[in-house]
This record gives structure tokens, sequence and C-alpha cells, in this order.
């Protein structure tokens, strides 16, 4: 219990990366929600990956241009991995949604292809930057250990921006998801919900990557979504479950990492996992022993 | 025969510029039943597809009188049944025409979906979640939502697949009744050529790329239904 009051006491050294934990773990789920309806679930574990070669490319581009950033504060540093995070994200979102719309080929193998290659290129790219040894390794491995102040806003306002745009247009964004031709018969457009569903998942996990890595991001998109499911009966208790799961298990796994000392990330993936394994077996057991209803 | 509603003038439907069908011209009267018929690949959907507007013609026009609301109801197997969404949330849906972005269905909306589910005999099981309805209790729900975008033409895509004899029975003579108290415009996509016998009242038949139109006495006489057949074997 002494570790839970430092960790929850305003002076704690380590207080912006609790929250910011939090925010991704009540956030990912909100999208991964929309991931896990779509059956784009492969496209979940894709995304961060790419995600993190944007941002490897984006902080390779002042080796290549020849500039010195070691000068520079972590602000533009995160700018620029953040501006390199997005570009990457959206493009490959946008591409992988319009094969997947079209419906040829095989969309598991283009993911696949996405995900390894992203994955070889980010090896391929650290290897030759000096300047990999400033910590940004440690950016694209998620150790939520240095967040300062201004890190903390900015994925506060654009989480805030993804939970305001979810609750605005929620009711749009689930009827293309759930049925495009009743959506395209009632004159809605099909291809801008679509987009700004596509948008919200790029965004948010473009978010996610650069404060947690790419390997916890897919966790939190994933598994709270996937656990919620078991227990929701509508789609609002859908996603308030997913979000909360999310949320209490990024918290209750940085008191675990900080308990024992270990990385929190990692902490917080296994720690899901748990959860659900519990939950499915909890639900299994309970329609085994649930009354048959008479024929 | 009453006035159009909609007339396909010279049309050509098909994908990507290449035309399945081509040369449909025919009128559908307000207030009818219309059943479209046709083996499997025979350009059912794409005509279905480009009547909604979900894809544009190869050529030619479709003309409305006045552009009509279409109520759709899709086959069963088309919706994703991951959802978790109760009957009453699926058919609320079909408000979803009238309440801009930003906005949630209002009271008298959700009060029109409760008198559509209860028209269609589906609130008895609104509150369940749909994924665990049976085939037959789907499409009461889903006529029910369809009902809830106050449409002129009601379009059911094989509202019969996948359900059992007495449903199947049972849902046409629900669908008769509801063309018959609310004069809705029909069309009816199916293979069941019983229930389009007793049921509707003109046809459209697309068979090898051609298109029979008429009422189901000039279409269902011996002599035309041997002389559609021998198309097939020929």
């Amino acid at each position: 219990m002494e570790t839970l009051r430092q960790i929850l006491s305003p002076d704690f050294l380590l207080r912006n990366s609790v929250y910011t934990s939090v925010l991704i773990g009540f956030a990912c789920p909100l999208v991964g929600v929309f991931l896990v309806l779509r059956r784009l679930i492969f496209m979940g574990v894709a995304l961060p990956q790419i995600s993190s070669t944007g941002v490897a490319v984006a902080l390779s581009l002042p080796l290549w241009l020849g500039l010195d950033l070691s000068g520079h504060d972590s602000q533009s540093t995160h700018m620029l991995a953040f501006a390199g995070s997005i570009v990457f994200t959206l493009m490959a979102i946008l591409v992988l949604a319009f094969l997947e719309r079209r419906g040829r080929g095989l969309p598991e193998g283009r993911l696949g292809t996405a995900y390894v290659v992203a994955a070889a290129l980010s090896i391929l790219l650290l290897s030759k930057n000096r300047y990999a040894e400033l910590g940004w390794l440690d950016l694209l491995k998620g150790e939520i250990i240095t967040v300062s102040n201004f890190d903390l806003t900015l994925t506060a306002i654009a989480l805030a921006l993804v939970l305001v745009v979810l609750g605005l247009f929620h009711k749009e964004l689930m009827l293309v998801s759930f049925d495009r031709t009743l959506a395209a018969t009632l004159r809605k457009n099909v291809v801008f919900w679509d987009a700004l569903t596509y948008l919200l998942i790029g965004f948010t996990v473009s978010m996610a990557v650069l404060s947690v890595g790419p390997l916890i991001s897919f966790g939190f998109l994933l598994i709270p979504p996937l656990t919620a499911h078991l227990f929701a009966r509508t789609m609002r208790q859908f996603t308030i479950f997913a979000s909360v799961i999310g949320g209490v298990a990024s918290f209750l796994g940085f008191w675990i990492a900080y308990q024992w000392d270990l990385p929190v990330g990692p902490t917080d993936v296994v720690l899901l996992g748990i959860i659900y394994a519990l939950s499915f077996a909890v639900k299994k057991t309970t329609l085994l022993f649930r009354p048959k209803s008479p024929v | 025969m009453s006035e159009p509603l909609i007339t396909f003038d010279d049309l050509a439907i098909g994908y990507d510029g290449r035309a399945v069908l081509s040369g449909i011209s025919l009128a559908i009267a307000r207030s009818s039943f219309t059943a479209i018929l046709g083996a499997n690949g025979s350009g059912k959907s794409t005509l279905l597809k480009t009547l909604l507007g979900l894809q544009p013609p190869v050529a030619g026009r479709i003309h409305f009188a006045s552009p009509p609301v279409f109520g759709y109801v899709p086959q069963t197997v088309e919706l994703d049944s991951l959802f978790p969404l109760t009957g009453f949330d699926v058919a609320l849906m079909g408000t979803f025409g009238r309440v801009g972005p930003g906005r949630f269905p209002p009271h008298d909306e959700r009060q029109l979906v409760h008198d559509c589910l209860r028209a269609t005999a589906a609130d008895g099981f609104a509150q369940k979640k749909f994924s665990r309805l049976s085939g037959g209790q789907k499409q009461r729900v889903l006529i029910a939502r369809a009902l809830a975008t106050r449409p002129d033409v009601l379009v059911l895509d094989e509202p019969t697949a996948g359900v059992d004899a007495a449903a199947t029975h049972a849902l046409l003579e629900f669908i008769s009744q509801i063309h018959a108290e609310r004069k809705l415009t029909i069309l009816l996509v199916t293979h069941d050529l019983p229930l389009v016998r007793k049921h509707a009242q003109q046809i459209i038949w697309l068979h090898q790329g051609q298109i029979l139109h008429g009422t189901v006495a000039e279409l269902f006489t011996p002599e035309r239904m041997a002389e559609i057949f021998e198309m097939g074997v020929g």
C-alpha cells in the first residue's frame, strides 16, 4: 500500500508517466472497439509498427540532412516524432483500408508484409542513427519513464479530441461500420464517415505509439475490447467496459511494475492478458451453469 | 396501372463499365408489389444496388416521379453478428437519416421505433441481442427498421433466405398486410415462385441476360413458363 500511496502522491516523480499511461489505457480501447468490430485486428498489429517506423524515419531525417539535433529540446524532438508517426500511420491506414474495401487479394498477407517490413525498416534506420543513443530507442520501445509536462499535455489534448469526436459522431461511425448499405440509402456520406473512423484510429495509434510504443499500443487496442465483448449487451456497454478495463489495467500495471521494478509497458500487456483469460473462464463457467431456457 | 414511381430508361447495369444487363426499360407503379426473380448471378443484386444509388448505371438512367425514401431490408447474413446490438438498437438506425450528426434520436423518433417494432410483432424480443434472434425474428426487426425510415419504397433482398417454411409464410403474409395498409411500393427479391404467385402483382424476371416484365397473370402462364425455362435449357 505504501507504493500505491507514493504513486497517488502529487509529488510523485513519475506522475506524468502514470497519467500518460492511464490516458492511453482509457483511449486506445475506444478506437480498438471499431478495429475489433470491423474485423481489422491484423491492422491493429501492423499500424503501431508502421507508426513507429514513421518515428524512426522522422528522427533520421536530421541525420540525412546533415543537421545536428543534439542541442534541441525534447519538445521539438517529440513534435518531429509525432509528425513522422501520424504521416506514416495515416498513409498506411488509408492505403490498407482502400485495398480492404476493394476486397481483392489476401488482406492478411498485405498486413503481415506491412508489419514485418515496417519492423525491419525501423531496426535498419536506428542501427545507422547516432541519435538513437539519446533515448529514441526507449521511445520506440515504449519506456514510459520520462514524460515531460509538454508530452502529457499534448497526449491529453489529442485524446480528449478523439473522445469528443467519438462521442459526437458515435451514431454515424457505428452505422457505417455495421451496415454500409443502409447508411448509403439514408444518404450518409459513407466515404467521409469511413475516413473519419480511420483518421481517429490513426491519430490515437500515433499518440499511443509515441507514449508507450507499438507492442503496448496493440495490447491496449485489442485486449480490452475483446474482454469487454464477453459481457457487453449493447454498444454503449461495450465501449465503456473496454475503456474502463484499459484504464484500470494501465494503472494497476504501473503499480505492479513500480512495486517489483519491472518495465511498465510489458507489465500492462501481461496484466491485460491475465484479465482476458480470467474473464473468458468466468464467462464459460457462467454459461455452463446457466439454466437452459425451455424449448 | 397507377402512375409510375420509378422508371428505368434504357438502363444498363454492371461493374467497372461492363454491363451485366442492358436495355432495361420498364416502370414500377406507385403502391405496387413487384417481385424481382432470377437465378444466382442473373443481376438481381446489381439491379438493386443501382436502384438504391449504391453504384452508378453503366448506361441509361433511372427516373423517379419524386425522390423516394428507400426502406432497405438486407439479407440477415450480411450483418455481422459481432456487433453487440439489441433489436431496438438495430431498428433505431432507421431514424438516423433524419437525425443529423452530433444529435441523439429524440423521444418522438424512439417512440416511432417502438411503434414499428410493435407493428412487425418484434417488440417482444426487441431488447434481446440481435445476433441471438432467429432468422424470422431478425427479419421482423429489419422490416421495423425499414419502416422507421418512413419509406416510400420497401426494398427486401431475399428476406426469406435461411428462414423456415412457417416463418416464411408468416413473413410474407405480414409484408402483404403492410403493403395493403400503408400503400407502400414493395420491391421483393426472391427465388420463391409460389410466394411470388401468391403475393406479388408485378414481376421482373432476369434470365440469361434478358428481362421479362409483366403481371403475375401474364408471366405465370404455362406457355410463358415453358418459354422462360427453354431459354435456360437452350
